[in-house]
């Protein structure tokens, strides 16, 4: 068995199952907590609370200082990006179709895939630079913070390391950091691409119930 | 004139050749040692033919791509052996020397600390967005940088080590990343040039600085908010850094040039350029991390300590000591205890 067909094979499904599994853990945990029994007068609806809490997290609100521009539009830089690369770059399609879907749908052409990833790239880097040099953030960040952005880094710049497609080798570094990452996932703040719609849902139903705009 | 009529005539006659291979093998019993049969104009001989297209004779082609009549760039040549020769050697041995000197440095002058320690009261020295655009250019500088000298000397290097097989996935790699982060890094030195340009542009006093010994003295000689060694590296950045960009954005989109020759020359400005810049950046590098004791904290914290500033920048301190002054208070408060500022 090649390099290649381990991380591509074993490693990972190994891989996609602890992140599966270890997603539905978190979600588990997050649904048993539960929450203390709300016992203020219901002024409006909690579930409209809740469903508008999903989207008014998206854009910000208050405070719209220059640190939460430069928050923003790197924030919405990567994570623009990055889901545009892992949805729509052409070796990604073909990936997901003959590992985990079974069709496949239109990808983006070459320079598009470039600027997404340029796009991306840019943001990643801006992201972890506010952490390395506001003196908030210098000090709310952790090893759990600096690890994440470094993982998703590494696995952003091996894959731009096997644009050419030519060598193998390339390619199974791409994904042994692939396979690192989602492995990584469940036990970390990179989570929150899951549990974020739990917290605002849960955020949202607090302040709907009192009818206020959360 | 008559290199035209040459031209012309080695134009027909390779057209001639491409488009009529099978006609030309047919009447080939004609020739007799090698010369051109009956009355056919142009070369008098195969290797006359040869020797041209070795010499980089342009012949005629039917495609838009005129360049394409153009068998063997012989101009490549010479565009190879620089690269492969001086421009490795001597960028080489620029590296070295920047090394050598830094270590000579530390061994000499030592960790330049702040007299007598820390103050613990702060004096605001760059901006957020300073800070941001610094070290975003600075993060891309380095990714390029390395897989720019993997490229430059990698061949040498690392090829003997690894192999040349595993070596050309190295190259592969170093190539493709160099040539995705290169057009961000361009759009990130653009806004920094502009960002630091007001503080580095010559003042009175900084000759002073530089004859009063510079780095090398130990009484710390007063300078404006940058002195002219750091100057002297905006400049070098300013003018380096665009040609590198500029060289590199040709080289990163090809079809810009209209001759093969413009790109081996953007290739040469690019390398000699980068491996200038590199060679200056491991001292800035140096003196902005073990150095200088105290200068880190301006590109992380925003701060410096009051005690730094009058030390390395005396007449910029007193200026902002006198117009900032109602941002020191606090501005410890976010500092980690023990680069705070004493209650
Ligand atoms: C890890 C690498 C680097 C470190 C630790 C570093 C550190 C620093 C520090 C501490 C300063 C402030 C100096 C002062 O207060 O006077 C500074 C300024 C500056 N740095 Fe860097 N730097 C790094 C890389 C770079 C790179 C790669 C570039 C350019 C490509 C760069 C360009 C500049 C410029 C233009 C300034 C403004 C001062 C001047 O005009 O000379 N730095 N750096």
């Amino acid at each position: 068995m090649t390099f290649l067909e381990i991380v591509e094979g074993p490693l990972w499904t190994l891989a996609s199952s602890v992140f599966l599994i270890g997603a539905a853990w978190r979600i588990f945990g997050i649904i048993r907590l539960g929450r203390k029994k709300d016992i203020s007068i219901p002024r409006a609806s909690a579930l409209l609370g809740a469903i508008k809490g999903q989207f008014l997290h998206f854009v910000p609100h208050g405070g719209f200082s220059f640190r939460t521009r430069y928050h923003l539009i790197a924030g919405y830089m990567f994570h623009l990006g990055l889901f545009g690369l892992l949805i729509y770059a052409a070796p990604h399609v073909l990936f997901l179709k003959e590992n985990v879907v079974g069709f496949e749908w239109v990808a983006l052409p070459r320079w598009g895939f470039i600027l997404t990833a340029e796009i991306a790239f840019t943001g990643l880097i801006l992201l972890w630079i506010r952490r390395i040099s506001d003196p908030v953030m210098i000090q709310l960040s952790d090893a759990d913070d600096h690890i994440g952005s470094w993982l998703t880094f590494l696995t952003m710049l091996t894959g731009c390391m096997a644009l050419q497609e030519s060598h193998d080798s390339l390619r199974a570094v791409h994904m042994l950091f692939v396979d690192i990452w989602l492995i990584y996932m469940p036990f970390s703040r990179l989570m929150h691409s899951v549990t974020f719609m739990f917290s605002r849902g849960y955020t949202g139903a607090f302040f709907g119930r009192r009818g206020v705009v959360p | 004139m008559k290199r035209i009529v040459f031209h012309r005539l080695f134009g027909v006659l390779c057209l001639t050749i491409m488009l009529g291979m099978g006609v030309m093998s047919g009447v080939a019993y004609a020739q007799q040692s090698g010369a051109v049969p009956g009355n056919t104009t142009g070369s008098v001989n195969d290797s006359e033919f040869w020797r041209s297209i070795r010499q980089g004779g342009q012949g005629l082609v039917s495609i838009p791509n005129k360049t394409a009549g153009i068998m063997i760039q012989s101009e490549g040549e010479e565009w190879r052996s620089l690269r492969n020769g001086p421009l490795s050697t001597y960028g080489g041995y620029l590296l070295a020397l920047s090394l050598g000197a830094i270590v000579v440095f530390f061994l000499v002058r030592g960790r330049i600390k702040i007299t007598g320690g820390r103050t613990g009261r702060a004096v605001p020295r760059f901006s957020q967005p300073e800070r941001w655009i610094h070290w975003f250019v600075a993060s891309l500088f380095i990714l390029l940088g390395l897989s720019g000298l993997l490229l430059m000397f990698g061949r040498y290097v690392i090829q003997p080590i690894i192999g040349k097989s595993a070596w050309s996935a190295v190259a592969s790699a170093s190539l493709q990343g160099h040539n995705l982060l290169g057009p961000m890094f361009v759009v990130a030195l653009l806004i920094m040039l502009g960002v630091y340009m007001k503080d580095n542009i010559w003042q009175k006093g900084d000759l002073t600085w530089a004859l009063k010994g510079g780095f090398l003295s130990k009484g710390h000689p007063p300078s404006w908010k940058y002195n002219l060694g750091e100057k002297s590296w905006y400049w070098l950045l300013f003018f380096a850094g665009l040609a590198i960009s500029t060289s590199g954005l040709l080289l990163d989109f090809p079809w810009l040039v209209e001759r093969v020759q413009q790109l081996q020359l953007a290739h040469l400005v690019h390398a000699g350029a980068a491996v200038v810049l590199i060679a200056a950046s491991l001292g800035h590098i140096y003196l902005g991390t073990i150095g200088v004791e105290g200068a880190l904290d301006g590109m992380t914290y925003g701060y410096v300590d009051e005690k730094w500033a009058e030390e390395h920048h005396g007449w910029w301190a007193e200026e902002a000591m006198k117009t900032r002054g109602d941002v020191i208070e606090g501005a410890g408060e976010t500092m980690p205890p023990e680069k705070a500022p004493a209650e």
